[in-house]
């Protein structure tokens, strides 16, 4: 099998190939914070009036050490009610699965096109 | 003017420094080097040499 | 140009194919501990309590096991595969010569990301900590964090280019300090030497598994964070003395060292701090191990554990810009990515084109994205790149069974750590959905789009077979 010979990459071209990967990444990141779609974010769903410990559900160690921490019932309430909601619907779960399957499946495709090229040209006939 | 004030100037001085130092000396290799040497490196060197130093002996034996 | 000789006897990687300038190899076991440890022990310090607010002490104790579990399985097999692919790149160099190059293309950009991501993340708390140091001394306006930000990421840069001899050194020492202060914060609160503090029966009392069991899965997703980067040890392979010897002996003394800091900080952070304030690493403990230390009373034990934070961060960001300008370099050379990259200055030996540009990718980062999107960026690059690793390991047992080529080290039980490790990190792939969704996505949606980019432009420029570059026989069914 003939040898590939790569053509050899003139200065602009590597500048420009690696804008393209700096925007592609900044953009992968900050496009997600843009759309407001980043991030889990805990809530207090079941506020308490008039905190105490005992109604926050903190036992005397418990209490002492948010005392020592410098906190109040009131300054703690958020930090100690604050929840992860954790529902979830199956069509979002399968969207992700069939994306990281997806995902595999294509790298591995092409990988393994240009793996024999590879093994071919290096152990060549 | 408070201590870190002074510390938050210094930080900003050393940074920009150290920075300088590597940009000027990133341009003189460049121009002092030429670009065949620099980019010279080759992935797995030393297992090539073992590998021809095997494949001599072998010719040789 | 009398600083290199081409004809040294010195010099390493003076091959027959034409380096005339390499990188040295320097470094020994220790300096492979002290990068692998070094970059993950900043978890210990902050970042791992996230698994206590997903899902309880409990929950983050379960996690940090499976997550130990995993990354055993992940030093096992990197240093099975490490010990033959001795070359910079590390797991790239693997991909390319076991699975192929657009493989090893996604593998290089999961290092790089993952790497510079945390390093910007890194870089960010020391920021904080200085911040925190500058209140505590009676500084009464808002310090301007910025200025330490870069100079923590510019300061490193700057020792990575000038020799990793002492880059390493550098690291050896802080990681030993940082590790040593949660040994003695353990001891000293314990009651081992006396004097114990420690209440987890009191405070898990009525919270032991605020969430039920999928809590227990959520906290997966934070508990990589507490060994995350220890499979960068390979990446120093091309700089190692004996690299089939130094680093699977680094990576396994790495992966035990780590599991031992991960459960002690667990015990000693979970028996004083309540688990809704450990938990919430944003409003309540962002440095849980040095917010122990102050409810331990003890003024020497505050500042103990204050230069431990700070020498793990630094530790951590240094790690990283040496892995992912190594990375960087590796995929310049094969001109996968810009030749120009493909570097090594002659006389300190380093990638220094890599290290150079990547300190204003790594800015951008610190300077403006939120801690929190900057880890899950990291974590998230990784998972992929684990998720990688047992295609990998199956794969290279087939195409070459133990008696083709010989490994410095053989990981025993194949396949099960492989079979393992990818159901963990099914598991994780899980937790990561439940709180950040839209980034996987989208993040993928990105590896997709940089792949295709690499299939179709990018790889017309890469030399077909001489990228294969181990005197390897030729794989089995080829």
């Amino acid at each position: 099998m003939a040898h590939y010979h790569p053509p050899r990459q003139g200065k602009a071209s590597q500048l420009f190939d690696v804008v393209v990967l700096v925007v592609l990444t900044v953009g992968a990141l900050f496009v997600p914070l843009w759309l407001n779609l980043a991030g889990a974010t805990k809530s207090v769903t079941a506020p308490v009036e008039n905190p105490t410990w005992e109604s926050l559900g903190q036992n005397a160690a418990q209490a002492a050490k948010y005392e020592a921490l410098g906190h109040t019932p009131e300054s703690a309430h958020d930090l100690i009610l604050a929840r992860f909601d954790y529902s979830f619907s199956i069509g979002a779960l399968v969207t992700m699965i069939v994306v990281i399957v997806l995902y595999y499946a294509l790298i591995l495709r092409f990988s393994e096109v240009e793996y024999r090229e590879v093994i071919s040209e290096k152990f060549g006939e | 003017m408070d201590l870190w004030n002074y510390l938050e100037y210094g930080a900003w001085g050393l940074a920009a420094l150290l920075a300088l130092h590597m940009v000027v000396d990133w341009l003189r290799t460049d121009s002092t080097y030429s670009e065949d040497v620099l980019t010279s490196s080759r992935e797995g060197e030393i297992e090539a040499i073992a590998e021809e130093h095997k494949a001599r002996e072998a010719r040789h034996g | 140009m009398a600083d290199f000789d081409i004809t040294s006897q010195k010099m390493d990687g003076m091959g027959p194919h034409g380096t005339k300038v390499g990188l040295l190899r320097v470094l020994g076991p220790a300096h492979v501990w002290a990068l692998g440890v070094g970059i993950v022990l900043v978890g210990e310090y902050m970042g791992w309590n996230f698994s206590v607010g997903k899902g309880g002490a409990y929950a983050a104790l379960i996690a940090c096991w499976f997550a130990g579990i995993l990354y055993s399985c992940v030093a096992m097999i990197d240093s099975e595969v490490t010990s033959t692919v001795a070359s910079a790149g590390g797991q790239y160099t693997q991909a390319k010569h076991i699975i192929g190059p657009l493989m090893a293309f996604n593998v290089g950009l999961y290092l790089v990301f993952a790497y510079t991501m945390l390093e910007a993340a890194n870089a960010i708390t020391a920021g904080y900590l200085i911040s925190v140091v500058a209140s505590m001394t009676g500084y009464a306006a808002e310090l301007d964090q910025r200025p330490f930000i870069i100079l923590v990421i510019m300061f490193l840069a700057w020792l990575n280019y000038r020799g990793v001899l002492a880059t390493l050194t550098f690291n050896l020492v802080i990681t030993a300090v940082a590790f040593s202060a949660i040994i003695i914060l353990f001891l000293s609160t314990s009651g081992v030497l006396g004097g114990g503090i420690m209440e987890h029966a009191a405070l898990f009392e009525g919270h032991e598994l605020p969430y039920g069991w999928i809590g227990v899965l959520a906290a997966m997703h934070f508990g990589l964070w507490y060994y995350l980067g220890i499979e960068g040890t390979t990446q120093a392979a091309e700089e190692v003395r004996s690299p089939a010897r130094a680093l699977p002996f680094g990576t396994l003394a790495g992966i035990m060292t780590l599991l031992i800091a991960a459960t002690l900080t667990w015990y000693v952070c979970s028996g004083i701090l309540p688990w809704e304030y450990l938990g919430d690493g944003v409003d309540g403990a962002v440095a849980p191990l040095f917010d122990a230390a102050r409810l331990s009373g003890s003024n020497a034990l505050v500042w103990l554990l204050g230069f431990g934070t700070l020498f793990a961060t630094l530790a951590s960001a240094n790690g990283c810009i040496n892995d992912a300008s190594r990375a960087w370099f590796a995929m310049g050379r094969d001109k996968y990515l810009p030749g120009w990259f493909g570097a090594v200055h002659p006389r300190y030996r380093t990638p220094y084109r890599a290290i150079v540009f990547l300190v204003p990718i790594a800015l951008i980062f610190a300077l403006g994205a939120p801690l929190d999107q900057v880890i899950t960026f990291s974590i998230l690059s990784g998972l992929l790149g684990y998720t990688f690793m047992p295609l990998n390991i199956i794969l290279f047992r087939r195409k070459w069974p133990l008696d083709t080529i010989k490994r410095g080290y053989e990981h025993p039980f194949h396949p099960i750590p492989a079979i393992t490790l990818l159901t963990l990190c099914g598991v994780t792939f899980f937790a990561v959905f439940l709180g950040y969704g839209t980034q996987l996505v989208a993040m993928i949606g990105f590896y997709i789009v940089v792949s295709l980019w690499f299939h179709f432009w990018r790889y017309r420029f890469v030399n077909r077979g001489a990228q294969f570059t181990m005197p390897w026989p030729k794989p089995r069914g080829y």
